[in-house]
């Protein structure tokens, strides 16, 4: 697998990266597989930001398809070139378990921001990712919004593994950081009714101290709307705000709530527009971030 | 445009940041250093030269100032010997990261056996790495302290232009500048120099290899100290052009050997803009209104 990896992650590199980064890559990728000495490796994965820039892959559609074959949810159209490079040499060690884990801890426990980036981006990509889960979850301990961004957006791995408490702190942290909710992998598949009462009583924190309220947190709530849920919806209904009330209608139209089909007579208009929109959440999020962030 | 070449801004507060931020300063050195106290486990260590890559260098740049640092184990800690072996098998893991611009402060306090052993060590290991060094001389015996850490990285092979020799004074400057280093001064009330020494000081040897510090810490120092020196040779009549020297380029000369420190760094960096970098409970908490600076925005001052 992580040799399947390797070949697609420098596919991708050799379509941004130059040469010279490439052949010091590939040289150290040999080194690491051969002689597996921890501080060569930590070396050269500290090095690599001398070679490999801060941009953007150049990810083509079809090398998105096959990124999500390789790992469900790997979306390597968010990386840059240098996290990418680090993420092939962390690929080159040898994955025998328990040397691995020694290398990797020291390397977690010594990383710089970036570093932290690559390491927790790759989580979905490293071997014995169910060892890993208490490394992510304290991952998202940082107050570095690179760092927490790396585990919390465009990432597989907290959907398939944080149990709920953990996934709920997640969310309630990204809400509470204003960073853009439908990039977090699974959001729907994975709200439940704790977690909608959590989204619910930060709104009501909110507005207690006179603040809007991020208008993508009633995404969570649409499946467990109820008389309580009902009244703040309409509360939100009730703002100036287009975006809150895009928000709003968005959940009542995915409730199965009977009150909330029947408020929805009321906006036939806006209701058309979102039965248009199949991203409509993510425009609301998009939107939000764009002006409001 | 200055550069603080040597501050200690862990022990500084945000409000630090901001004055230095519109004082005009735009990038600083933390030399890695000792805590003001004797760390007693190597994981202090780890940990402190992880926040010097990690959340200190966040924290600069929510303040629009760029923030590098040095590494290396103080001349004080290296004498508990046991700690210090292994202080020396973490570094390799730290030297090689980005914004690492040289290893230091190092060289020597109290000018113990101990210390010549560790001084010497990453000596080696800079060259190794292939980065300058920042050397601290030492308060007590300065002059002596200053002209055998030449002597020593000399007879490790290290060119003069790869060293900056910190702490200079009246006593130190010309055997430095002589021997082809860089000096390092650092305007520090009551212990070091004061500005209008250091305006002599320009006056007479002129800017070459002349860097101005403020090396502000956990004492009483001051984190504008070279903003204001700059200002007090403008008004002594110093040319601007040697200003800039001693207050910018020189330090960006000395340390950009490193290739790990780069003009471009901070002057293409998008404008400060704490809405995007801040994030709800890092720096900014709830409540506080967030400064933007851009073409549109008026920065209060
Ligand atoms: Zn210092």
């Amino acid at each position: 697998m992580e040799n399947q990896l390797t070949s697609y992650l420098t596919q991708l590199l050799e379509r941004s990266a130059n040469q010279k980064g490439l052949d010091w890559l590939s040289t150290q990728i040999e080194k690491i597989r051969t002689e597996a000495i921890p501080s060569k490796f930590f070396l050269a994965f500290s090095q690599a930001s001398r070679y490999f820039k801060k941009e953007k892959l150049e990810v083509s559609n079809d090398l998105i398809i096959q990124a999500d074959q390789l790992v469900s949810g790997f979306q390597p159209e968010f990386w840059d070139q240098l996290q990418t490079a680090r993420t092939v040499l962390m690929l080159s060690y040898p994955q025998e378990k328990k040397p691995w884990f020694t290398a990797m801890n020291q390397l977690f426990e010594t990383a710089d921001m970036k570093e932290h980036q690559a390491l927790f981006a790759a989580l979905p990509l490293m071997p014995f990712q169910e060892e890993l889960i208490p490394r992510a979850i304290d991952g998202l301990r940082t107050n570095i919004s690179l760092v927490f961004d790396a585990i919390a957006l465009n990432n597989p791995f907290p959907e398939k593994y944080f149990p709920e408490a953990n996934w709920n702190q997640m969310v309630l942290k990204a809400i509470f950081m204003q960073r853009p909710l439908y990039r977090i992998q699974g959001l729907e598949e994975r709200r439940n009714p704790t977690l909608a009462a959590i989204a619910r009583d930060f709104a009501h924190e909110r507005w207690a101290a006179g603040r809007a309220v991020m208008p993508e947190i009633w995404r969570l709530v649409s499946p467990f709307v109820n008389e309580q849920f009902f009244e703040d919806l309409k509360k939100t209904l009730a703002t100036k705000d287009e975006l809150q009330i895009k928000a709003a209608l968005l959940t009542l139209r995915e409730s199965a709530y009977l009150p909330a089909k029947e408020l929805l007579k009321a906006y036939p208009d806006q209701v058309a527009t979102l039965d248009m929109d199949a991203i409509a959440w993510e425009s609301i999020g998009l939107e939000f971030q764009r002006t409001r962030v | 445009m200055y550069i603080d070449p040597h501050i200690h801004v862990v022990s500084r507060t945000t409000d630090d940041y901001e004055a230095m931020q519109k004082a005009g300063i735009v990038a600083v050195i933390e030399p890695a250093f000792w805590l003001g106290q004797p760390r007693t486990e190597v994981g202090s260590f780890k940990d402190y030269f992880s926040t010097l890559v990690g959340w200190e260098r966040f924290r600069a740049s929510q303040f629009g100032i760029v923030h590098y640092c040095t590494m290396g184990l103080n001349s004080k800690e290296a004498n508990n010997e046991a700690l210090a072996e292994q202080v020396m098998e973490l570094l390799p893991l730290y030297v090689g990261k980005e914004g690492v611009v040289a290893i230091g402060e190092i060289g020597y306090d109290d000018q113990t056996e101990a210390e010549d052993k560790f001084y010497r060590l990453q000596l080696e290991l800079a060259k190794e790495v292939d980065l300058p060094v920042l050397i601290h001389t030492p308060h007590r015996d300065k002059r002596k302290g200053t002209i055998r850490s030449m002597n020593v990285s000399e007879e490790h092979g290290l060119d003069p232009k790869m060293v900056i020799v910190d702490h200079n004074n009246e006593e130190t400057v010309k055997e430095v500048l002589d021997r082809g280093y860089y000096a390092g001064f650092t305007i520090y009330p009551h212990t070091k120099m004061g500005s209008e020494r250091m305006v002599e000081i320009v006056r007479h040897y002129g800017p070459e290899r002349i860097i101005v510090n403020s090396a502000a810490d956990w004492g009483i120092s001051d984190p504008l100290a070279v903003p204001k020196t700059a200002d007090l040779m403008r008004k002594s009549g110093i040319p601007e052009e040697h200003i800039k020297l001693v207050t910018y380029q020189n330090a960006l000369t000395a340390f950009g050997q490193s290739g790990q420190m780069d003009e471009r760094d901070w002057l293409d960096a998008a404008p400060l803009d704490q809405t995007k970098k801040m994030s709800g409970n890092s720096v900014l908490r709830g409540g506080q209104t967030p400064r933007v600076e851009g073409k549109t925005d008026i920065v209060e001052n």
